[in-house]
């Protein structure tokens, strides 16, 4: 006789092969993941993600609110405000201690953009999707953990 | 993937190898891809939190302090991009919306190939009809049952860790859903 657990492992095998033929993972995206690897030998100290709005904020949040993020490593703190709307990003930064750095970011679209000696930087037209910051800094270099914006 | 297997790829990584590296993402995308599917995220920002789960494990090599659990780590870093992206509620174009979301690929799939052509449409036909009941049970259901779909099937851990819920939790919720699929596929005639 068959049990119930015999037949619920027997539905979620069907359901596995349905998921394999109706919702598998969409090509190209496995080789990125596979790329990653090479991209983080790279060597950096990390900025850990210390603040994020979007943990905070209670609710519903519209399209084109600024998000506030900060990213934090022993030797300095990156604060950033990303405004997404029309499928693109806004961002303002600003390095703590004032420092002047060449800010490359990473993602779908990379891009370079230049901190002021006050630490200041800012840019248009980032794509969305996986992010994360380079700072080349004097004396050291300095990624913030990805995040998806 | 068992825990070990994981295991000993990622600490492979750790200490250079790419293959094991390349053999561990083979190994657990099913997973990421279901808890990402799971929490019914739309084509486009699903890829992108695949990808931002698994450039965050490549940048926290050296960091993760148990290297068995690398599976549930995902799990858990995947189920936080999510709610995020779900948070910031980008508009979502309607074709994308999950619930419409249907994709056919039109290669057969190797087993098909030696199945025979007939038999196999048979069964891709029982197999669709079971994706369509699927889609009709409640969102709890749709979300747990998603992520059981991960090819292997998760453990119990990882499955906490994919959707925020206590361990002791998951059995009886698995119970009653696949009891109510059971449900609608007789109520339909699938078998």
């Amino acid at each position: 006789m068959k049990d119930e657990e015999w037949e619920n492992r027997e539905l979620e095998d069907r359901l596995r092969r349905a998921a394999e033929i109706f919702d598998p993972l969409p090509a190209g995206a496995l080789q990125s993941a596979i790329d990653a690897y090479a991209l983080h030998t790279l060597e950096a100290e990390l900025a850990e993600l210390a603040f994020d709005s979007l943990e905070r904020t209670a609710g519903v949040r519209g399209p084109g609110r600024a998000r506030l993020l900060t990213f934090r490593s022993p030797p300095v703190t990156i604060e950033l405000e990303i405004s997404v709307s029309g499928g693109t990003g806004h961002i303002i930064g600003r390095l703590l201690p004032p420092q002047p750095a060449r800010i490359e970011i990473h993602g779908r679209r990379p891009m370079v953009l230049t901190a002021d000696p006050l630490g200041r930087f800012s840019g248009e037209h980032l794509p969305t999707g996986a992010f994360s910051l380079r700072c080349r800094l004097p004396s050291l270099v300095v990624a913030t953990e990805w995040i998806t914006i | 993937m068992d825990h070990a297997t994981a295991g000993a790829l990622f600490r492979a990584a750790v200490a250079g190898d790419a293959a094991a590296w390349k053999a561990l993402v083979e190994g657990l995308s099913p997973l990421v891809w279901s808890v990402v599917r799971a929490h019914r995220l739309n084509e486009a920002d699903g890829i992108e939190v695949y990808q931002t789960a698994w450039f965050r494990l490549a940048q926290h090599l050296r960091r993760i302090r148990e290297p068995d659990k690398v599976a549930a780590w995902l799990a858990s870093t995947t189920r936080h991009e999510c709610l995020k992206v779900l948070k910031a509620a980008r508009p979502l174009p309607l074709s994308d919306h999950p619930q419409v979301f249907d994709r056919f690929s039109d290669e057969p799939t190797p087993e098909e190939a030696v199945i025979g052509s007939e038999e196999a449409a048979l069964d891709r036909e029982r197999l669709h009809r079971l994706w369509q009941a699927f889609h009709e049970l409640g969102e709890r259901c749709q979300r747990l049952l998603r992520l059981l779909m991960a090819s292997p099937a998760p453990n119990y851990l990882e499955v906490a860790a994919a959707l925020g819920l206590a361990v002791g939790s998951i059995g009886p919720i698995r119970q009653r859903c696949l009891r109510q699929l059971r449900v609608l596929l007789a109520e339909r005639g699938v078998r």
